[in-house]
């Protein structure tokens, strides 16, 4: 089955999904990433959906999740390079994902996090951005 | 409809050229039912082609009317004019989304100075264009709020409190250059310079 992967860079997990996401998929992805930000004790989590074409109230509603869950393990979500057309249609469905960080590519996100993290006195020491 | 003034001046002729009364009541009917469907055509060659203009020319006021402007490296600006429905919303919509992704902005300003009246549809329509553009990644700032408008607002009951609101596009620029770390300072150099410049 296949899986997205998560990567570990400093303190933060990179999830970049860039395949169609059914809705195993999304559970999965779920499950995978509350438990490695259970053992790696990241501090920010963040979802690349640039590839992402098409999404649907259960997706919408499991990135809103996602972020809730990361949350309560104490790490940020930021979702990044959302694509305007599922923009429009989060929209048009309701979902403003009002609790989740967004930005425009990863660039932006990382920095985003590198600053609500250095913040809270944690720094993603020798990351190469800003 | 000139095809009906036809009528007179061939009826006249009918009753000069036939003397026998039942072959002119016959021609007159078959002339009134040919004049009635030329009629009838020439109403209806009328109106479609007065669609189609319409048709064009609102296309052409959707594209006119929707500009999206930079004002500065990462803020757009995006002057509203005229009434704010469905349709222009979701071109507006469009038209941001794409343009916030080619300059990679983080800023973007929603002018209304030019919206006539705000309802709460069109107070709808700007909070999905502002929801989407906070999906993507940038902030949005509304700005050229009128005094009667801002009251029209607030006895809607139309809750704008998740976005920031600014009297009028200057000072909704300014704080957009604030937010991204930039002041705008006199060139000491140069007092009489029309255009200072932004420092960062």
């Amino acid at each position: 089955m296949e899986r997205i992967p998560i990567l570990k860079m400093g303190d933060c997990l990179l999830v970049s999904i860039q395949v169609d996401m059914h809705d195993r998929l999304a559970m999965q992805l779920q499950d995978d990433l509350t438990a490695q930000i259970a053992a790696t004790g990241a501090r920010g989590v963040l979802i690349d959906i640039s590839a992402l074409e098409m999404v649907d109230s259960f997706i919408g509603r499991m990135l809103g999740h996602i972020a809730a869950m990361s949350r309560v393990l104490d790490a940020e979500t930021v979702v990044v390079g959302m694509r305007p057309a599922v923009a429009i249609t989060l929209v048009e469905l309701g979902m403003s994902l009002s609790g989740v960080r967004t930005a425009l590519n990863i660039e932006k996100g990382m920095e985003l996090l590198a600053a609500s993290m250095g913040a809270a006195g944690v720094g993603i020491h020798g990351a190469p951005v800003g | 409809m000139f095809i009906f003034s036809l009528k007179q001046p061939l009826f006249a002729r009918f009753q000069t050229t036939l003397p026998d009364t039942a072959a002119l009541a016959r021609e007159i009917w078959t002339a009134s039912v040919l004049l009635d469907k030329l009629g009838l055509y020439t109403t209806e060659v009328y109106q479609k082609s007065r669609d189609e203009i319409i048709l064009r020319q609102h296309h052409e006021m959707l594209e006119l009317s929707t500009p999206v402007v930079t004002l500065f490296e990462g803020v757009l600006a995006l002057p509203l004019i005229g009434m704010l429905d469905s349709a222009r919303t979701e071109i507006v919509m469009e038209n941001l989304l794409r343009r916030i992704v080619e300059t990679g902005s983080s800023i973007a300003i929603l002018d209304i100075t030019g919206v006539p009246t705000v309802d709460t549809l069109v107070a709808q329509h700007l909070l999905k264009t502002v929801a989407a553009a906070r999906l993507m990644g940038a902030d949005c700032i509304i700005s050229g709020i009128r005094p009667q408008i801002a009251q029209t607002i607030v006895h809607l009951g139309v809750d704008l409190s998740t976005v920031t609101t600014k009297a009028t596009l200057a000072d909704a620029f300014s704080t957009a250059l604030r937010r991204r770390g930039l002041t705008v300072t006199k060139n000491p150099a140069s007092p009489t310079s029309a255009q200072p410049p932004a420092t960062v």
